[in-house]
């Protein structure tokens, strides 16, 4: 479950001060599939890097399964990212001549997964993608599809309870898209929990709620499925 | 874990083989120097020892010194007290050493018909073979025939007999003997064996007659040039030493007249200089190492900033500042020890053909070995650290949307 309280973040560039998130407070329960939406520069990835542990708020609370994120050192948020949260990129974020099989153990390898269960337990999730055949090709020999549910594999591959994807189909045509918002879906009813940024409305339809950002502020956030 | 890390490390290396090598250069050379300089050292050392023990076994040397108060005095030759008539008394009062050998040499032009040839007359007695270890090939040597009645008798060095008798047998021939302008025949009475290259020069160039024909008819100096004595069995180079200092500080009474030297002596002073050397030149190789490790911490402080977003992405999967530590630490270990492995295999490699080429004993030092490889890691540790903490610090969302 989260529970975020008053959240504030503000950015320091020298004597200019942004301040990118100004008192968000909502909670998401375990199996929610929440879309969050709102124009360029409105907080949304600053809002996704606070729930994926990547940053920390500079005033106001976050529970993340009833840990005080806001009082966790940098060893705590590291294993937090490794175990209980997956990050999906707009940009896949893979990592460059490794194989796709390597670029899914690497959150296993900063568990400490042995090598053979890693490898093992990769395939298990590049077949789950539909991806075991291109187990050792590297990320630039696949399409954009292809690499993001490789993605999503290196994202779920601890399982952890919360899904975080940060505009995963905006590098993507709709029909891709489409795939891997099934892919999203597929992975919600089994119990994973989702939040999704988009600005895309068909895209944030297929979520069960959506909370719209402006200027760092929640301006509605409604339950629609 | 520490494994994975290491592959991690290895791969980063490879992705850019040409500049892994260019940045391992330092190391490599720094390594390589100090291997062939501790080598190359041991061995010319080997060398000369070896050449220093072919001198004779058991030897001390007695040379003439200068007194403080007679150096103003430019008339006296040092060497005046050294005459031969007392080489009698050092045999009786120093039970310690036997065959005391004099030795006193001179810049002589040899001729036989038209045929000259430059070289070293050495005026010495018959103990000089054994204390030398140097024979006759053919003839003899000098005899106490020769040395009581100052006979003109030679024996030719083996490159002297071949020069000067390439056409046939040198024994019972005459030749002409020019020392400071003054002609004197004599009679070749032996050829010695060839012997080579020794710590005093070529031996082989050189010619052997009496010493008192050198200093009744040559130098006209009752006074030699050193003594050398070899060590009675049974008595130690410091009892013989102490036997023979006691002999001239008695004869002479002044111990700045005399200086008395050991093998193990001349052997130690030996040690001292290529220590010196070894010292010296290793400083330079350990400068180069210290250039090898910076050259090390500059690629490794590119590799970060190249592979921040790298960084980010593996932040955002779970790694831990260690981790990234670690991987960056490691990834400059490897640096550095495979250009220490390099560095070895070529520092041998100039060890081994410098030996060839001087024909000398190669001595390899494992000391040295571990020495460079040692340091080459801790340079590889050290300037390590700076960018893989760099690296560690990184903030993992400011990494991830670097470009
Ligand atoms: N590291 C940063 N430094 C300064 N300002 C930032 C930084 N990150 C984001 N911002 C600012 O915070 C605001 C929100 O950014 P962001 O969360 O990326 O918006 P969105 O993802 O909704 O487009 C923007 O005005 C952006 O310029
Ligand atoms: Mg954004």
């Amino acid at each position: 479950m989260i529970e975020v309280k008053d959240l504030r973040k503000v950015f320091k560039n020298g004597e200019i001060e942004v301040e990118a998130l100004k008192g968000v407070s909502y909670t998401i329960n375990d199996g929610e599939f929440v879309a969050i939406m709102g124009p360029s520069g409105s907080g949304k990835s600053t809002m996704m890097h606070l729930l994926g542990c990547l940053d920390q708020a500079t005033s106001g609370k976050y529970f993340l399964a009833g840990t005080d994120v806001g009082k966790l050192d940098d060893n705590q948020l590291a294993i937090i990212r490794n175990e209980q949260v997956g990050f999906v990129f707009q940009q896949f974020n893979l990592l460059a001549r490794t194989s796709i099989s390597k670029n899914v153990e690497v959150p296993m390898i900063y568990k400490g997964v042995s090598r053979k269960e890693r490898k093992r337990r990769a395939e298990e999730m590049l077949a789950q993608v539909g991806l075991a055949h291109r187990m050792d090709h590297n990320p630039n020999e696949i399409s954009g599809g292809q690499k993001q549910r490789v993605a999503i594999a290196r994202a779920l591959v601890n399982n952890p309870d919360l899904i975080l994807a940060d505009e995963p189909t905006g590098n993507l045509d709709t029909k891709t898209g489409d795939e891997i918002m099934g892919l999203f879906q597929e992975l919600n009813d089994q119990g994973h929990t989702i939040v999704i940024v988009t600005h895309e409305p068909p895209i944030a339809k297929q979520a069960k709620r959506i909370i719209n950002l402006r200027d760092g502020l929640i301006s509605s956030d409604e339950v629609i499925a | 874990m520490i494994f994975e890390t290491f592959r991690i490390a290895i791969n980063g290396l490879r992705t850019n083989k040409l500049r892994t090598f260019l940045s391992m250069l330092g190391i490599i050379i720094g390594v390589g120097a100090v291997i062939a300089i501790v080598s190359i050292g041991s061995s010319a050392r080997e060398e000369v020892t070896v050449q220093i023990s072919s001198l004779g076994s058991d030897l001390l040397w007695v040379t003439p010194g200068f007194s403080a108060g007679r150096a103003t005095r430019m008339e006296s030759d040092p060497r005046e007290n050294f005459t031969l008539n007392i080489i009698q008394y050092i045999d009786d009062y120093s039970p310690g050493v036997t065959n005391v050998v004099p030795e006193v040499s001179g810049s002589v032009q040899l001729r036989r018909g038209d045929n000259t040839l430059n070289s070293t007359a050495v005026g010495t007695s018959q103990d000089f073979t054994t204390v030398n270890i140097y024979y006759p090939e053919r003839g003899r040597f000098i005899d106490q025939d020769d040395l009581d009645q100052s006979r003109n008798s030679v024996v030719l060095g083996s490159n002297v007999a071949s020069e000067l008798f390439s056409d046939g047998d040198p024994i019972g021939q005459r030749i002409r003997l020019n020392y400071q302008g003054r002609n004197i025949n004599f009679t070749v009475v032996g050829v010695m064996e060839p012997k080579g290259q020794g710590i005093m020069g070529n031996l082989d160039r050189r010619v052997y007659i009496p010493v008192t024909t050198f200093t009744d008819k040559l130098s006209r100096q009752n006074f030699v040039d050193l003594y050398y004595a070899q060590f009675s069995p049974g008595f130690s180079s410091q009892e013989a030493r102490n036997q023979i200092d006691y002999f001239f500080f008695q004869h002479l009474g002044d111990e700045n007249l005399y200086n008395i030297m050991s093998q193990d002596q001349i052997l130690g002073v030996l040690d001292q200089v290529t220590g010196t050397l070894s010292l010296m030149l290793g400083g330079i190789a350990g400068i180069s190492l210290l250039v090898g490790g910076i050259g090390i911490m500059n690629i490794m402080l590119v590799s970060v900033t190249e592979r921040t977003k790298e960084i980010g992405i593996r932040k955002a999967l779970g790694a831990k500042k260690r981790n990234i530590l670690g991987q960056f630490l490691l990834e400059s270990l490897a640096l550095s020890s495979i250009g220490g492995f390099i560095g070895i295999g070529l520092g041998y490699l100039g060890t081994y053909l410098v030996t060839r080429i001087g024909n000398w004993p190669l001595v390899l030092s494992p000391i040295a070995v571990i020495l460079a490889f040692g340091f080459s890691l801790a340079i590889g540790l050290f300037f390590g650290i700076y960018p893989a903490v760099k690296a560690a610090r990184l903030d993992p969302v400011d990494s991830l949307s670097y470009e």
